[in-house]
Order: structure tokens, then C-alpha cells, then sequence
């Protein structure tokens, strides 16, 4: 018996390692490191609680799914060190350099406001590490002067101009050729408006009055000016609850009026803060918010029901946000390019090889906003058709098919 | 001193009335009519009686202490969301629930200023005047963080008081509208005003109050306990904000951060007024509100806030002396 007994330790062997599941057959190597910054405190609160959110479930799955497998087999833990930059620019460029030069992370995902965005772009891109940004600007992953995009940056959020030509579309097909443009007083709601006078003109659509207003206003004298200037629809660029409440005062003077409102909006808060108000408006929208009503066909409907449920298990019923999904993309971006790098690789190039990942070995990606085609020559890669148009009937935000603009 | 000087309410009421006559008359280019003007006049009575509440409490811990209460925007911001969660989750809202959590809301908001005056300032009270005053930036910054903790960064909705939902009844009185909850707003006001006239001409802790705002030395000689009116000041300043935070609640949409805007409103408005008269203070108020919409309305309303800090830096430039103007009663430790 003696000598079989090596031959049945063998086999033993060979037996326990058919049996577990292909991922761990990988073998343990070199840790990767993601920095992670947003505006958990602070004006960009309501947008930077839900990503940090995302984050932390994220690291959690990650950690039972003992991190990502490289090409060659080699499994890689993740780490995402999650940090608040307090909505400022100046934390958020400290934090960016700190990551990079002392936590040596691989790539960082960071940014929830373009203002904080912008300040770590120089970093970064000095820094020569690859950086994912969940804010909306333009000028985050394009350089403004020379139109050309940032090498090191990328960002998977769509933008004000995105918006305004999906607004654009709806406006000519019901017809409306003459608009007031109000938006709040931040570097948000202007880009909104610069992006729709870049846009509307184009489309044959005027705006008669264009006007800012403040994010705490309680009364608004520029709906005066709308009713002077007989505007048929009113656009307006503004984030919840400041949307809902110029929303409220639009509606509460001219009840006839057509009002559409920017993605900024798209979030359950503008429902819970316009109420009866909200009725009737219609706004360009991710399909994060409507997962559950997209056509079966749709690229994107399995993963966002998936992620919806998964993060209000996880938040224990939060609502549905947007931001969330910015940031669900952007960490995506990130492991995908992660799961591409070859082992044993030193930290600069690994941040090299990530970049080149995201312009060009990732293609088209899927994520909660639509299929984006990343590229050298766009690192966004984001078509505006993505964008679902949604109205709001009954509380509830509904799909609006084009056949049924009107 | 020159003679505007020594009066300033008329220089101050001069250039008002020159200013909305100028924004009348710029407002032409628009075709604005009567109703527009009237609108943009009622609004900015509503803005304004808002800043006047606000502006009460800076006043009041400002004559008794001689303290810029920085923190009065926190209470601001506490009035609405304490109310909301006494309120609790039940989607009906009956009006005796809605006053009993707004009461307690203005009662827990009070006793925190007594706590804030003990903790913070009460320790520090042989410091300088400077000290004080950032000792209370100190106080808002906490409290609004504390607030982001309790309530997280997404806004809120009261109820209008008028309907115990979120929209409003109003009235059009010829093309104007005025919304329910403006009488409100009005009403809340005009009663503040009259309770604190009486607290402070009839009843003995009042007029210790006073005495303490003339001078605290002989205030102190002559018994009063000058500490404890001190702590008393900053109760009724909390009080003043909580209840012009849940006036105006229903207007807008409470979030953590809402202090910050009004509490530097009201503080305009108090400076306007000479900050340590309870009149000047509500008139000043009333004046801002009323040319800030004017000026909105006409000009581009994105200018909006520039106007009170434009106001606000033209007056600091003109008194640098102080805020108090010719009549100061207060005295300047």
C-alpha cells in the first residue's frame, strides 16, 4: 500500500484542483492600486456621495472576487483608495498629487465636478498617469486651445452639448422655434447655455431670452421676462432642487408652456422637489434612469438593471442616480484596462500600458449612459443618440419614444 | 460730521429711491408694465421679510455682545430640516403635526444657540472681539457639517403651511400673483417684529438686555447678569433663525448648505440698517430684497447676488468706522 499512497495523494490533488472554478487557477501576484477622488463634502455632495458609494461596493466585490486576472493569468487585488476632495479645487490637486507621486497608484478615477477636474488634468498628465474623470466639461479631456484631446485623460460622462442637440432634435420635431434659455449661475448651467446657442442656431431654433439664475433664489423675476418675450418652450440648464425650483415658478405663471429641462435633472429629486410642477416636462436622459423600460434589444438594459439592483442593495434603496453611474463607468473603464496588462510590469509603464488600453485595445464599452467608442481621437465616445428622451407623468419618469413628440 | 452722516437712514433711503427709479426706468427697454414692476415688488417683499427675521438675529447678538454671529445661517438651515424629521416620513401632513414639529424645531434650535453661546464662545469670552467672531465662522462650519452627516447632501421638501403640501395656493390680484405662503412669510415677520418690541420696552429681562447692549460695565455694576444675557441673546437668535428657516422652508427646497446665502443676506440687511437698530434692520431688509429682484428683473437676473456684496462693499467702504452709524448704541468692547 505504501507505495500507492503517493500515486493517491496525486490524484487527491488533482482532483481538488478540477474542482475549484477557473479564476483562482490564476496565480497571486503584484497588487494594483486605483486612486479615487470625489466631492463627498461640499456643493457637489449630492453627485459625490452616490459615486463614493459605487466605489465602496465595487472594492467590496472586488475583494471577494480576489481582484482582476491579467492576460498571462496573473491575479492582481485591487485597491481603490476612495478620498473626498470637499468640492475644492485645491484639495482635489493636493490629493491627485499625492496619489500619484506617494500611494503610486496605477490609475486614478477622479474628479466629480469639472472645477476639481480641471485642477488635477496638469497633474496627471505631468504625473503621466492615466486619469478618469466623472465630471461633465469638455475642456477635461480636450485641450480648448489647440482641440485636441488630453493624451492622459478620459471620462465617460456625456455633456451639455450632447444634450443640447438632443434637445435641438426634439424642439424642431414639435416644432418649436423660438426659446427662453434659463439657467442657474454656476459653471454647469452657463455651459448648458453656451452649448445650446452653439447648437440651437444650427437647427434653425432662436433663443429670445436667455437669462441666469441663482442656485437659492426663492423668487424669480426672469419669469417676467419670458412671458414678455412669448417663448415656446423654456429650456432650462439646472440641477435639482434649484431646477425644481425655477421649474415650479415657470409653470406657476405660464401653465401652457413646453419645458424642458437639461440632463442635470435627470434624478428622482426633481420629481421629489417640483412635484406637480415636474408633470408634462421632458429632458434628454443616461438610460441608467430608465433601465427597466428600455426595448429588449437594447445594448445596455442587462447591465444597468444589474447595476440598479446591485446598488440599492448595496445603499439599502437609495435612488436611482446618474452620478452613480458616471462613476460605475469610469471604475469600469479602469479594470478593464487593469485586466489588459501583461504581469510584472513597473508602475510607469503599467500607467503607460493603461492608457493605451483606454485609446485603443478597449473598444466599444458598454456602460450605464450607452456604448462608447473610445478612441485616440475621442475619449469620450459617447453618440448623443444614446441619450433617452423622458418625460415625467404620474411621479414617475417615462420613456418618450420619438413618434411620440409632439 | 457732515449732515447725511449723522442721519444716515435718509442717505440710505435717497439713494433707494434714486436706484429703483433708475431700474424702473431701465426696466422700459423690456416692456415691463405696472404688473411686472408690482410682481417684481411683491417678491422682493417676500425675499425681504426672510432677510429682515434673519437680520433680527444678527442684531440682537450683535447689541448684547457686540458679536457678528456668523453661525446665525446654521439656525437658519436647522428651522426646516429639524421640522422635517419631527415631521417624519408620513406622506399626510396634518396642521396641528406640521406646528408642533415646527415648534419644536424652533425650541431645539434656541436651546443649541444657548449651547453654542456656553461650548464656544462663553469660554473664549476675554478674547478679542476677532476671535469671537471667527470663533462663530468655526460654529457654522461645524453645524453644517453635522448637518451633512444627519441629512446628507439631498434637498428636502416642506409643506406649504397654507395647503400641507408642496404646491402652494395663490392668487392672481390683477396680474399679480401672491402666493399663500408670502402672507405667511409677512405675517411671521410682522409678529417677530412686535414680540421683540414688547420683550424689549416691557419686560424686565428685556430692558436688562438693553442695558447690557448701552454699556456692559454698568449693566454689570448695577446686577445684571451680563453672561447670562449674553446667553439669552444667543437663544433668541437661534429662535429668530430656526423661524425664518421654516417660513421660508416651503419656497424653497432645504438642503444642508442653505445658510450660507441667507445668513450673508441677512447680515447685509443688518449692516444696511446700522446693525444695531431692530427697525433699520427690517427696513434695510426690505430695501434689499426689493432692489435686488428690481435689479434682477431688469438687468441680467445672474447678476443677482452681486448686488447685496456690491452693497454690502460700498457701505463698508463709506462707514469705516464701524457699522453702527452716528447713533451707535451698542458698545464697542
Amino acid at each position: 500500500m505504501k507505495r500507492y499512497r503517493f500515486v493517491l495523494v496525486l490524484v487527491a490533488i488533482a482532483a481538488g484542483a478540477a474542482l475549484v472554478p477557473a479564476g483562482p487557477w490564476a496565480w497571486a501576484s503584484m497588487p494594483y492600486r486605483i486612486g479615487f477622488i470625489a466631492s463627498v463634502t461640499g456643493p457637489g455632495a449630492s453627485l459625490g456621495v452616490p459615486e463614493r458609494d459605487v466605489a465602496r461596493m465595487l472594492q467590496e466585490r472586488l475583494t471577494v472576487q480576489r481582484g482582476v486576472v491579467g492576460p498571462d493569468r496573473a491575479r492582481h487585488d485591487v485597491e481603490i483608495l476612495i478620498f473626498d476632495d470637499q468640492s475644492s479645487a485645491d484639495v482635489a490637486a493636493g490629493l491627485a498629487r499625492r496619489l500619484i507621486h506617494d500611494e503610486r497608484v496605477t490609475v486614478l478615477v477622479a474628479g466629480t465636478l469639472s472645477g476639481p477636474s480641471l485642477a488635477m488634468v496638469p497633474i496627471a498628465t505631468e504625473g503621466r498617469t492615466p486619469m478618469i474623470s466623472m465630471a461633465s466639461a469638455r475642456s477635461i479631456i480636450e485641450d480648448p486651445a489647440t482641440k485636441r484631446m488630453r493624451p492622459w485623460i478620459f471620462k465617460p460622462v456625456p455633456e451639455n452639448l450632447h444634450s443640447a442637440q438632443a434637445q435641438a432634435d426634439y424642439l424642431q420635431a414639435v416644432g418649436a422655434r423660438r426659446v427662453c434659455h434659463l439657467y442657474e449661475n454656476t459653471a454647469y448651467g452657463k455651459d448648458t447655455f453656451q452649448s445650446a446657442e452653439a447648437v440651437y442656431g444650427k437647427a434653425g431654433i432662436a433663443i429670445a431670452y436667455g437669462d441666469a439664475f441663482e442656485r437659492t433664489a426663492t423668487e424669480f423675476p426672469q419669469v417676467a421676462r419670458v412671458r414678455a418675450s412669448g417663448c415656446q418652450a423654456v429650456v432650462i440648464g439646472s440641477i435639482p432642487p434649484a431646477a425644481s425650483l425655477i421649474n415650479v415658478a415657470v409653470r406657476e405663471r405660464l401653465p401652457a408652456v413646453r419645458i424642458v429641462h437639461g440632463h442635470g435633472a435627470c434624478s428622482p429629486d426633481l420629481i421629489k422637489t417640483a412635484g406637480q410642477a415636474a408633470e408634462g416636462t421632458v429632458m434628454p436622459c443616461g438610460k441608467i434612469l430608465v433601465a427597466d423600460q428600455l426595448p429588449a434589444d437594447d445594448p445596455t438594459r442587462a447591465l444597468n438593471l444589474r447595476f440598479v439592483s446591485d446598488y440599492q442593495r448595496y445603499t439599502g434603496g437609495a435612488p436611482i442616480s446618474t452620478f452613480a453611474g458616471h462613476a460605475y463607468d469610469a471604475l469600469q473603464w479602469a479594470l478593464a484596462a487593469l485586466r489588459t496588462l501583461p504581469d510584472r510590469q513597473p508602475l510607469e509603464r503599467q500607467r503607460e500600458l493603461v492608457r493605451e488600453a483606454l485609446e485603443t485595445k478597449l473598444g466599444s464599452i458598454r456602460g450605464t449612459h450607452g456604448v462608447f467608442k473610445l478612441s485616440p481621437d475621442d475619449h469620450l465616445g459617447f453618440d448623443y443618440r444614446d441619450f433617452v428622451f423622458v418625460t415625467v407623468k404620474g411621479g414617475k419618469f417615462l420613456v418618450l419614444p420619438k413618434d411620440q413628440w409632439k | 460730521m457732515a449732515p447725511w452722516r449723522a442721519r444716515p437712514g435718509w442717505g440710505l433711503g435717497g439713494a433707494a429711491v434714486l436706484l429703483a427709479a433708475a431700474l424702473v426706468l431701465a426696466g422700459r427697454r423690456h416692456g415691463f408694465g405696472v404688473p411686472d414692476y408690482a410682481q417684481f415688488v411683491v417678491d422682493g417683499l417676500q425675499a425681504g421679510a426672510i432677510y429682515a427675521l434673519v437680520a433680527l438675529g444678527f442684531v440682537v447678538v450683535y447689541r448684547v455682545t457686540g458679536v457678528i454671529n456668523f453661525a446665525q445661517g446654521a439656525f437658519v438651515m436647522l428651522g426646516p430640516m429639524l421640522t422635517i424629521t419631527f415631521l417624519g416620513a408620513s406622506t399626510t401632513v396634518s396642521a396641528p403635526r406640521l406646528a408642533a414639529s415646527a415648534l419644536a424645531a424652533v425650541a431645539a434650535t434656541g436651546a443649541l444657540g444657548v449651547v453654542v453661546y456656553r461650548l464656544a464662545l462663553h469660554p473664549a469670552r476675554g478674547a478679542l472681539l476677532l476671535t469671537k467672531i471667527m470663533i462663530t465662522v468655526g460654529v457654522y462650519l461645524v453645524l453644517q457639517g453635522t448637518a451633512l452627516l444627519a441629512w446628507g447632501p439631498r434637498p428636502y421638501v416642506l409643506p406649504a403651511f397654507a395647503t400641507l403640501e408642496m404646491r402652494d395656493r395663490s392668487v392672481l390680484v390683477g396680474d399679480v400673483l401672491i402666493r399663500a405662503q408670502s402672507l405667511w412669510i409677512w405675517g411671521t415677520t410682522a409678529a417677530c417684529l412686535a414680540l421683540l418690541a414688547l420683550f424689549f420696552e416691557r419686560t424686565l429681562t428685556g430692558k436688562a438686555m438693553r442695558a447690557c447692549a448701552v454699556n456692559r460695565l454698568a449693566a454689570q455694576l448695577a446686577g445684571i447678569r451680563v453672561d447670562t444675557m449674553a446667553t439669552l441673546a444667543f437663544g433668541l437668535a437661534a429662535v429668530l433663525g430656526a423661524v425664518a428657516g421654516i417660513v421660508v422652508g416651503p419656497v424653497t427646497r432645504p438642503t444642508f448648505d442653505m445658510g450660507l446665502e441667507v445668513g450673508l443676506k441677512g447680515f447685509v440687511a443688518a449692516i444696511m440698517g446700522g446693525l444695531v437698530r431692530f427697525q433699520g434692520a427690517i427696513a434695510g431688509a426690505l430695501i434689499l430684497g426689493v432692489l435686488e429682484t428690481l435689479w434682477a428683473g431688469v438687468t441680467l437676473a445672474g447678476f443677482k447676488d452681486l448686488f447685496a456684496f456690491v452693497v454690502l462693499v460700498v457701505l463698508l467702504l463709506a462707514r469705516p468706522h464701524g457699522f453702527a452709524g452716528a447713533e451707535a448704541e451698542a458698545e464697542r468692547p
